[in-house]
């Protein structure tokens, strides 16, 4: 078993982290796979997956079912796992639904806080939401259910970790009292919010009216009004969230690809989960261009691979191609792949140097990945 | 939402469609990893050669990437990278105040009110609007004129997030106009969802890469684009496209000869699988080409350890000899 299988072997949670493009969501769905062939109950959660990969777990739609993936159509890429593959596409909105209802004192305020307009538009588009929930539904998944591994795939983010303080500053602004006197005017709250809004946020909020508008102000005052006694219950969870995910039983995978860009996004994701004293269970490399010239001798040049050519006797091209210019498009195509390889080994090496984890390089496959042989694929690379 | 095309749609169609670079707003968007920052930096270092006055804009980077790929100066707020050529990274904070001032009007008033802590909670939790004035910061510029009355920037050319995020930002100001009855904001929503779907005026440039779901990712955004959002496209760039000396069957001749000692083997395996791979991006290149109906412009593999000045250069130079070639533009 390699070392990145070895660090996950002991772990319940596997939070994928990576910049957008390395392919981050193939990778959690190969982590379950694997889990699933060593004879465990894995789960990905994903969010908003390409199509194809989506069909190849089975996937139809959102709605935070965790679907089994058929033994049959396992069977169909020649998988016979001994454990059990599950995928699910988590429904942000659904998810913050879930918790309205799990929270509200009574099913007055449970239907006041569903039908306002602000709640419905701040459930589906409020920067870090999708982050929140995505911790949430995890917390959930984690407590409730007896998988052996979770494998979250977190949506591409563009800032390092936004679902590590999404849900403290959504959280910090649903309790702020101070923020529920401000809006006062704006709803007519009790006689104190009333005189507090009159000497300190009366203006502020009328100023904010201008921005807004008298209707959205007053959506946000019955929003938050209506929120009111359910912060601690969310306050909670939050926290216990948090708590799960620096436990040992769960770990971050950092996935990059070798190109410079992602190479500098990941590395400020491991200097965040570092400052955060987050556990990092590996770091996964992919689509890496295999190494073809691990040997100390220069490449070689045209002169060189023309002897050998003409000793394998192979016609090479078609009719009327010569040997000898086959010999230098070979030499080309060689320097050319090569420098690939070296690119992309100084691209990485400040990553590898700086991030002492275990660590699976895989190369970049040259069949499809979106399906479920691709998975078990990379799979095996792990 | 919008019964009758703005009056300058209707003179287009008299006239050839204007290309890429002659449009004064122009948004790079495209799968996450394709390339949008660095395409977005050649199209600038070309349009500014080509004696345009050009702004650059990224929004909200963590990190910044023009900036340094156009050697402008660290720092913020708008910089000079080369005469012509500005950078500027449009981040929510700064947008906000420089909206707040607007509308207030007074400096006084926009302190004690958005500099307020509090405040700064609203301002997070009323959906979007942070989306809003990064969004019309960007298209401020892109109108703003200058004392004798010209436009500011020929060209206003944004690094715009990766799709999902691009479509949320362009998608603002008409999900604003259906959530607020009135107001400053919604005037403001008002004209920016016009000058969006202004086709002579702005228009979507998409970068994708020759493999099955970045360009599963281009198509969708297109079809979104085009038929939710009703903008312009104007390219599509499918960038780091593999090239091949050998033809397919050659490709599968050498593939026998990939086990022989080196240094023969892995030369013939270098090959061959150039030419696969070649072959695979072609394919997606194709169906690229197939589903979108906008000029495309193919960039090559560059090996690169790091993306820099001479790097977008090399790029630059390589978006050029494709529109000479005839492609894109």
């Amino acid at each position: 078993m390699s070392a990145l299988g070895q660090s996950l072997a002991g772990r319940r949670v596997a939070v994928c982290v990576g910049a957008g493009g390395v392919g981050k969501t193939s990778l959690a769905a190969a982590l379950a796979l694997a889990r699933a062939l060593a004879g465990g109950k894995a789960l990905v959660c994903t969010i908003d997956p390409a199509r194809r990969l989506a069909n190849a777990l089975g996937l139809t739609a959102l709605g935070n079912a965790e679907s089994r993936v058929p033994a049959a159509r396992l069977a169909q890429a020649g998988l016979a796992p001994p454990g059990q593959l599950f995928a699910m596409m988590l429904d942000v909105k659904r998810t913050w639904d879930d918790l309205i209802v799990r929270h509200a004192p009574d099913p007055a305020r449970r239907d006041r806080i569903l039908r306002n307009r602000l709640y419905q538009q701040m459930s589906a588009a409020l920067a870090g939401s999708q982050e929140y929930m995505a911790m949430e539904k995890l917390h959930e998944l984690a407590e409730d259910r007896d998988y052996d591994l979770i494998v979250l795939d977190t949506p591409p983010t563009a800032h390092a970790l936004d679902f590590l303080d999404a849900p403290t500053r959504i959280l910090d602004f649903l309790g702020s009292d101070a923020a529920r006197v401000l809006l006062a005017p704006a709803v007519g709250v009790g006689r104190l919010g009333l005189r507090l809004a009159q000497l300190s946020g009366g203006y502020a909020a009328r100023a904010l009216a201008r921005f807004t508008g008298q209707q959205a102000l007053s959506d946000l005052g019955e929003f938050l009004q209506s929120f009111q006694g359910m912060y601690d219950g969310f306050k909670a969870r939050a926290a216990a969230v948090r708590a799960l995910l620096a436990r040992p039983e769960a770990g971050f995978v950092l996935v990059t690809s070798s190109s410079p860009a992602a190479v500098a996004e990941t590395l400020a994701f491991h200097g965040r989960l570092r400052a955060e004293a987050m556990p990092l269970a590996g770091l996964v490399v992919n689509r890496l261009t295999p190494d073809l010239w691990p040997y100390p001798s220069p490449l070689p040049g045209a002169a060189e691979l023309l002897p050998p050519l003409a000793q394998a006797a192979t016609s090479g091209g078609g009719p009327g191609t010569s040997r000898a210019a086959l010999a230098e498009r070979l030499a080309a195509a060689l320097a050319e792949h090569q420098a690939l390889v070296w690119a992309e080994r100084s691209a990485l090496a400040p990553l590898l140097e700086e991030v002492r984890v275990p660590c699976a390089m895989v190369p970049r496959l040259e069949g499809e990945v979106h399906d479920l042989a691709g998975l078990a694929t990379l799979a095996a690379a792990l | 939402m919008w019964t009758c095309p703005p009056p300058l749609a209707s003179l287009s169609s008299l006239v050839a469609p204007p290309t890429l670079l002659d449009r004064h707003l122009v948004f790079v968007t495209g799968k996450g990893g394709a390339g949008k920052s660095t395409v977005t930096a050649a199209l600038a270092l070309l349009a500014s050669r080509a004696g345009k006055r050009v702004l650059a804009c990224e929004v909200n980077a963590p990190q910044e990437r023009l900036a340094p790929l156009l050697r402008a100066p660290a720092g913020e707020g708008l910089r000079e990278a080369r005469p012509g050529l500005h950078v500027l990274d449009v981040r929510p904070r700064a947008a906000m105040r420089e909206y707040g001032l607007k509308v207030l009007r007074f400096q006084a008033v926009y302190h004690a009110v958005f500099e307020n802590r509090l405040m700064q909670y609203f301002l997070r939790a009323i959906p979007s609007l942070s989306e809003l004035v990064v969004l019309g910061k960007i298209l401020h510029e892109a109108r703003s004129l200058e004392p004798g009355g010209r436009p500011r920037w020929d060209l206003v050319l944004v690094d715009a997030p990766a799709t999902g995020h691009a479509l949320q930002l362009l998608r603002v100001p008409s999900a604003l106009l259906d959530t607020l009855p009135g107001g400053p904001v919604r005037r403001d929503a008002e004209w920016m969802a016009r000058m969006l779907v202004d086709p002579v005026r702005t228009a979507v440039a998409i970068v994708t890469l020759p493999e099955e779901l970045p360009v599963n990712e281009a198509i969708e955004l297109d079809a979104e684009v085009g038929g939710v959002l009703g903008m312009a496209r104007a390219a599509l760039f499918v960038n780091a496209v593999p090239t091949s000396r050998s033809s397919p069957e050659e490709a599968r001749a050498l593939s026998a000869l990939a086990a022989a000692p080196p240094p023969l083997g892995p030369a013939a395996r270098a090959a061959a699988l150039a030419a696969t791979r070649a072959e695979r991006a072609g394919r997606q290149l194709a169906r690229a080409c197939d589903a979108i109906d906008a000029p495309a412009t193919v960039l090559p593999l560059l090996p690169t350890a790091g993306w820099g000045p001479p790097e977008i250069e090399a790029l630059a130079g390589a978006i050029a000899e494709g529109w000479a070639r005839g492609e894109g533009g």
